[in-house]
């Protein structure tokens, strides 16, 4: 497996990229869009296949966007900002869906369910995961993280816990949240119920991705520059790997569930590869703090070779071919 | 042909009749058989004839040889003839399909296969489109096993049949069989594409997944052909056999709990074969390795949520219960598998590892050495049979307990293969258990040049280096790469303890590591008590006392033999762990418990004097202390540097700063001459006054040797610099900031040196320099270190806050006249968020975002998207703060509620905004920080026309004073618009105050409140006093544009109601002082000058004043009046250099179509312009 670059976007947006993800293709569009979601306040979606081309800038949000996420049916789309605004809408012609208001610094990464039913955010100092519904708009489930029995009732509960990565498993049937004290915590979605925690991580986990292959297998990357990868059911850690000199800030598995890649504030996007347990590729052409990288999904017309794409502080959009 | 009767006989009679006239034409007859053979079985014999005729007439008719055929096969029975005809038929026409089979189907019923080919091949030579005999020959070569020939058929058979799954399936095979599995797989998939039902197809692809190692892709096939076919051992024997692989898998990456799950399933399916094939001895092997890698694999997880010493040994039982039932399972299959293959030597074997299994499962001590244990007797029943085989002999070396048998084991496997790396990683292992550590040293490195893949030439290779002292990161190193090739209890428990030599306690390898040695191994105490100490390695002290109780009661349960020193150790950890968990009084316990058995060692007293001292028991922590000291001269350095420090500390915090400078005189030396100590002991210099240690410290210092070290010593003395004369006293801040300098200046990367600086150059508040704090702080993008004192985040932000001068990207809001204006002053906003969002959890960085916001808002005059960001994120601020225990805290909620009532305020709520305020003047905080609440109520009541609440609060702001000179002036902008009616008025007396202790800035100061009054005379229509604070104000502050426009602008008001011509000339000049100070173009300036100029009659100067002024304003602010004024210029003007007045003033009117003066001047312009 190998990337290869393709082309490098420099000042794609006015200032530094945060989150990005594909939209998949549709029946009326058969191409996948990028996504992005910036500081300048704005959101972006480019037609990225072997060039990136500016498709349509969104503009709405008072702050800097924190988190994108695309519905798989590829029709709508939402961007969340600093102040825990979520502003879902309609891809092709922008018109806004639904507002989902939180108290700020209540909304963080989110995530479709893969049947495209529920949206879950993470839900940062309210400890919980948020789950709303997606025909109705309306809230169907927060999911709390139990308090530890031994805490006081005035300890500092939401900074430990605050979560900050959310996903979904490929089956829908189990959400993870990774926490700032890098703990990740397990629900069972049609019961709402709390199953265990996962540890391992010291510090922050910002990002989390289930195994496309294997629905028990769950990627993290933290702050503590590991990647872990958890067996989610049996709460046991099989592997850390590590090799980023800094944070982990995003990562994402590949279509297959070869590999996966991770950016990190080194500004390197590095690509593991899941048999060797390690780094078979570091990406060097960031010049800041890698925010965000994603897969493009399979499918679409004409599209047989992968793609990654990558964001960064340095206002910059990497593509590359990924085979 | 379903001809009725009477079409038959009529056609019949026409055939005959033609056959009598034509009796030479063959194919009259043959056309008369052909109608009588369909007629039906009893008239066959007579069609026979008629096709002999025709036969006989033309030998070259072939099908009359195959309705020949066909008779004497069917009707006669008389092979040797219908043969013969067939023959006939076939070698006419290769591509008759229908008598080639008939043909191939007699032959095949004789038995003469050899001859069928023949027929096949001479057919298929023939032509090719004969499909039938390759398809034939195809599956007859099958049957051979003549695998590449069967391909090259059945490829052209395919080409016939591109539909027949039978051909599918049997080309998979073929190239099943040649090792093609690509090839094999594509061709059964088209199998089971044509015909989904085809178990065959898919068994055989599941057993390629197997064999190319795709597991999961294997279990997949085989589940689904076990759904069409669910009684078919054969795939059931795939399916668990896939099962168990990917257990295997599962366990290698450490998933025990996931491979168990597998293993019960593979085991559940294994048996039901067993049942359909009991009689195969690989299916109980099959199902005994499932059982034998489940004994070895079943996990303990039941963990922390143990009570009690019963209840951890009663779960250890049922666990040990576990494993033992699994390992006899697998014991009593592989007998089955045994008495149905007893020729097979590997079963043997296998028998002798599950024996093993379960008596080490049962710890049954076999001391008899000079009879044959059971495992080695059956491995001897191996060899007999296999001698050759290097495997049983290392099989044997690894399960005798003969140390002079297991050499020898291990020399025959290596006799047998030289290259064998196991067996030379048994005999370094071996070697090492003789003390022989030269001879396993080598051994362990033939072991791993041969086959680096192999975990215990590595573990060996680890536990060989911790010998040798300093090399305990490679030995971790080493172990790392044993625990990764294979997680093994053993290993993963040494890891664990070499991480705790090398301080990698905290890397998560180590933590999975121990959390699998743990599931592996929960009898061993020191597996727990390895688990505790990560866990306080990872500040978890709750989990960890748990672990640590938990390796007690393993202690106290386990058969073997440990020294008193592990028991101690083990309640010297728990002890701490306790401590640092808060429970002091039961870590007291614990230790006093030890001290009474004689067991308190160094470690111990240590803890024991910090939980005494927690307690409040000062007398006895001391007393422990003592202790401590007296150990201190026999101590090894590491820990003896470590009980200084303990002992300073102690001394510090109970008797204060004189007994400690005592001690520490007291002390030899040598024992000071390290960083940590230094540090400890410039700190207590630090808060000394008559400065007794000078010496010690300035000695101590030179042990500082990495650069990190001694910039901490550095900001360590600015500190004490600054608190020498008391913190806040603006030359002891001095003090500090020129150390820091210097310090600088050796160091320039030194962020924490710069942020501490940049920290101290705040605090000094001396707000005209703050411009210098951002230069001086470096923001890295990512940084590493904790630091205690502010991070340049937040300095900066406190800066931005402090300069006003965050002005937004959008400039065109405001004009900004700050001289310290700066680039980065734009993206100030951006910085705040990037902070915000990289520590989402993190309060100040929240609060600094919501101030800076509120600038930015109050620059952009409260746009209403702003407010309503600022609104939400004030209020999420306010409820997520939730301590106010030290000032700071307090300070910053009272700065949000300020914020959050000004907020209301806005929005016209002022019962809110008063409650709000309220809150805020009643944190208790410093009275020159709540004199802003009360002048926020001040505002309030003012709002709301409540003349008595806004006199008590004017009264309330009064009395309590501030060292704010803006608050003053606020003060007296409320007094000036309001007139309180109680008659006492702010004298100015505060205002003088709060500006003396201000050295540089004292001028300005004045300024700005002469300003003030000017501007307050102004509004009361007084313009000659005006006049004279705005000029007092210029003299004061000479780099100021505003106080020039200002009192410009008076002093044309002044000319303009005829107050003489002196102010006309006063005016210009400082107009013009004005324009020449300002960075930018202000606005205004121009036109008033423009006006000045004009009433002293230049004209030309007028005209250069005014253009001057149209590009003072930004398009999007230039207000009507502007566009006026150039409708005068353009009048005035002889050429079209400024265009049509007449268009200027429609513009003007268009922009503010309420002024009528505009109005007359459109109609006048018109009407001249009609005439």
């Amino acid at each position: 497996m190998k990337l290869a670059g393709l082309k490098s976007l420099e000042s794609a947006h006015d200032d530094s990229i945060w989150a990005a993800t594909w939209i998949p293709a549709n029946d009326t569009r058969p191409f996948s869009l990028l996504l992005t979601g910036s500081l300048d306040e704005s959101v972006r979606l480019w037609k990225a296949d072997d060039d990136v081309v500016l498709e349509r800038t969104n503009t709405g949000h008072s702050l800097g966007v924190v988190s994108v996420a695309a519905h798989p049916s590829g029709v709508i789309a939402a961007s969340a900002s600093l102040d825990s605004f979520v502003r879902v809408f309609d891809v092709d012609s922008n018109t806004t869906i639904a507002t989902l208001e939180a108290p700020p610094s209540e909304s963080w990464q989110m995530q479709f369910h893969p049947k495209g039913t529920m949206l879950a955010v993470a839900g940062g100092s309210s400890t919980s995961i948020k789950v709303w519904d997606t025909s109705t708009w309306q809230l169907v489930a927060s999911l709390q993280i139990p308090r530890p029995e031994s805490s006081k009732p005035n300890d500092k509960i939401a900074t430990k816990k605050f979560v900050l990565s959310v996903a979904w498993s490929p089956d829908g049937r189990r959400l993870a949240c990774g926490s700032m004290d890098g703990t990740i915590s397990v629900f069972d979605v049609s019961r709402g119920k709390f199953l265990h925690h996962l540890e391992g991580h010291l510090m922050p986990v910002r990002s989390l991705i289930y195994s496309p292959s294997d629905p028990r297998v769950l990627f993290s990357g933290s702050d503590d520059a590991h990647i872990h990868m958890y067996d989610a059911e049996g709460k046991s850690l099989i592997g850390s790997m590590s090799g980023h000199s800094s944070w982990v800030l995003s990562i994402d598995a590949s279509p297959d569930g070869g590999a996966i890649a991770s950016g990190s504030s080194d500004k390197t996007v590095k690509l593991w590869d899941l048999n060797m347990r390690a780094a078979v590729q570091s990406m060097t052409n960031h010049s800041d703090m890698v925010w965000g990288v994603a897969f493009r999904p399979p499918g679409g017309a004409g599209v047989r070779s992968g793609r990654l794409a990558s964001v960064s502080d340095d206002k910059s959009i990497s593509l590359y071919d990924y085979s | 042909m379903n001809l009725t009767e009477e079409d038959y006989l009529i056609q019949l009679k026409s055939l005959e009749e033609l056959a009598d006239s034509h009796p030479d034409d063959p194919s009259h007859h043959f056309n008369l058989g052909k109608l009588i053979w369909e007629r039906g079985e009893e008239w066959r014999e007579n069609a026979a004839q008629h096709f002999l005729m025709a036969a006989k007439l033309n030998p070259q008719n072939g099908e009359a040889f195959r309705f020949l055929g066909q008779y004497y096969s069917c009707v006669c029975g008389d092979t040797q003839r219908a043969l013969k005809c067939y023959q006939r038929a076939v070698s006419l026409n290769p591509d008759d399909s229908i008598s080639g089979e008939a043909l191939c189907n007699l032959l095949d019923r004789e038995g003469k296969e050899s001859l069928e080919i023949s027929v096949c091949r001479e057919a298929s030579g023939k032509s090719p489109r004969a499909s039938w005999a390759f398809s034939r020959l195809g599956f007859l070569m099958v049957h051979q096993k003549k695998w590449s020939e069967a391909v090259q058929s059945l490829q052209y058979a395919i080409r016939g049949y591109p539909t027949c799954a039978d051909l599918w399936e049997a080309l998979g095979l073929a190239y099943q069989r040649l090792g093609m599995y690509t090839a094999a797989i594509k061709s059964y998939g088209r199998a089971m594409e044509l015909e989904s039902s085809r178990a065959f197809a898919m068994i055989e692809t599941g057993n390629i997944f197997l064999m190319l190692g795709s597991y999961r892709k294997a279990i997949e096939q085989l589940q689904h052909a076990l759904e069409i076919c669910p009684q078919s051992a054969c795939a059931q024997y795939g399916l668990a056999s896939g099962l168990l692989a990917l257990s295997q898998e599962c366990i290698r990456q450490g998933a025990f709990s996931w491979a168990t799950s597998l293993l019960e399933e593979a085991s559940e399916i294994a048996k039901s074969s067993a049942v359909l094939a009991g009689n195969m001895s690989c299916v109980w092997k099959l199902h005994a390795d499932i059982q034998l890698t489940y004994a070895k694999s079943f996990p303990w997880t039941e963990g922390g949520n143990l009570k009690g010493e019963d209840e951890f040994s009663r779960s250890i039982l049922s666990w040990r219960k576990a494993r033992q039932s699994a390992a006899l399972s697998a014991n009593c299959s592989y007998q089955r598998a045994l008495h149905l293959a007893p020729w097979q030597a590997n079963i043997y074997m296998d028998v002798a590892v599950a024996v093993d299994l379960e008596c080490s499962l049962q710890e049954s001590q076999e001391d008899d050495l000079s009879s044959w244990k059971l495992a080695e007797k059956m491995l001897l029943g191996s060899l007999l049979l296999e001698g050759d085989n290097h495997e049983f002999w290392m099989a044997l070396g690894c399960m005798s307990d003969h140390r002079a048998l297991r050499q020898h084991a291990f020399i025959r496997g290596l006799h047998l293969d030289v290259s064998l790396a196991s067996a030379w990683a048994y005999l370094g292992k071996l070697y090492k258990e003789e003390g022989e550590s030269q001879l396993g040293r080598q051994a362990f490195d033939r072991a791993r040049s041969i086959d680096p893949s192999l975990a215990l030439p590595w573990a060996g290779m680890s536990a060989d280096m911790l010998t040798r002292e300093p090399a305990s990161d490679e030995a971790y190193d080493s172990c790392l790469r044993a625990v990764q090739i294979m997680p093994l209890a053993e290993f993963q428990l040494g890891l664990a303890k070499l991480a705790l030599l090398s301080n990698n306690l905290l890397s998560p390898e180590v933590f999975g590591a121990i959390r699998q040695a743990l599931q592996c191994a929960p009898w061993y105490p020191e597996s727990h008590n390895l688990n505790g100490l990560v866990y306080e390695g990872r500040q978890d002290f709750q989990s960890a006392v748990a672990s640590y109780k938990l390796a007690r009661y393993a202690l106290k349960t386990s058969t073997f033999h440990l020294p008193h020193s592990h028991f101690s150790d083990l309640s010297v950890n728990l002890a701490r762990a306790l401590c640092k968990a808060g429970n002091v009084q039961e870590a007291i316990r614990e230790l006093d418990d030890l001290k009474e058995r004689g067991l308190l060692d160094v470690g111990g007293l240590q803890v024991y004097a910090i939980s005494l001292w927690k307690l409040g028991k000062s007398d006895m922590a001391l007393s422990a202390a003592k202790d401590l000291a007296t150990c201190v001269p026999t101590m090894k350095l590491s820990s003896a540097v470590a009980s200084i420090c303990l002992i300073c500390s102690l001394l510090y915090s109970i008797s204060g700063a004189g007994p400690t400078i005592n001690s520490i005189l007291q002390m030899p030396k040598e024992l000071l001459q390290s960083a940590k100590v230094s540090f400890i002991i410039s700190a207590v210099d630090a808060v000394d006054q008559s400065s007794q240690l000078q010496a010690v410290v300035s000695s101590s210092r030179r042990s500082l040797s990495s650069k990190e070290e001694i910039m901490e010593m550095h900001l360590l003395i600015a500190l004490s610099k600054v608190i020498r004369s008391g913190y806040g006293h603006s030359i002891s801040v001095q003090s500090g900031i020129d150390h820091l300098r210097k310090a600088l200046h050796m160091y320039p990367n030194g962020i924490s040196l710069r942020n501490m600086l940049g920290n101290l150059l705040l605090s000094r508040k001396q707000w005209e320099n703050d411009h210098v704090v951002r230069r001086c702080c470096a923001v890295v993008a990512f940084d590493p270190m904790k630091n205690d004192f502010r991070s340049a985040y937040e300095i900066i932000g406190a800066e931005a806050v402090a300069c006003h001068a965050t002005t937004s990207c959008k400039s065109k809001y405001s004009l900004s006249t700050c001289k310290h204006h700066d680039v980065q002053g734009s993206s100030l906003m951006r910085l705040m968020q990037r902070r915000f969002r990289l520590e989402p959890w993190n309060h100040n960085a929240r609060y600094l975002l919501v101030l800076n916001l509120l600038q930015t808002t109050r620059q952009a005059r409260y746009p209403q998207h702003l407010l309503d960001v600022l609104k939400r994120m004030t209020s999420a601020a306010l409820t997520s703060q939730l301590f106010l225990n030290n000032t700071f805290e307090r300070y910053k909620r009272f700065q949000l509620l300020l914020c959050s009532s000004e907020l209301s305020l806005l929005d016209g709520d002022t019962s809110c905004c008063v409650s709000l305020a309220r809150d805020a003047s009643n944190l208790s905080l410093s009275d020159f920080y709540t004199f802003f609440a009360h002048l926020q109520l001040c505002r309030a009541h003012a709002v709301e026309d409540n003349h008595t609440r806004l006199d008590e609060e004017f009264t309330q702001c009064l009395k309590l004073r501030t060292d704010y000179p803006i608050g003053w002036i606020s003060l007296k902008m409320i007094e000036s618009r309001h007139k309180p009616q109680n008659g006492s008025t702010p004298s100015d007396s505060g205002f003088r105050d709060s500006i003396k202790e201000m050295k540089g800035s004292e001028s300005s100061w004045l300024a700005v409140y002469s300003l003030f009054c000017g501007l307050v005379s102004q509004w009361s229509q007084d313009f000659p006093r005006a006049e004279e604070f705005l000029a007092e104000a210029c003299s004061l502050e000479a780099t100021e544009s505003c106080f020039f426009l200002c009192h410009g602008a008076v002093c044309m008001e002044l000319a303009k109601m005829q107050h003489g011509s002196q102010y006309l000339t006063m005016g210009i000049r400082s107009l013009k002082k004005a324009q020449w100070i300002s960075s930018i173009q202000l606005p205004f300036v121009s036109l008033l000058l423009a006006q000045a100029e004009a009433s002293l009659g230049s004209k030309l100067k007028w005209d250069i004043s005014l253009s001057l002024e149209w590009y003072s304003w930004s398009p999007e602010t230039r207000p009507a009046e502007v566009y006026f004024q150039m409708h005068l210029l353009a009048l005035g003007s002889d050429g079209s250099d400024y265009g049509d007045p007449l268009s200027w003033v429609l513009r003007a009117v268009h922009l503010n179509p309420s002024c009528l003066r505009y109005w007359r001047v459109l109609r006048k312009l018109a009407s001249s312009g009609n005439s």
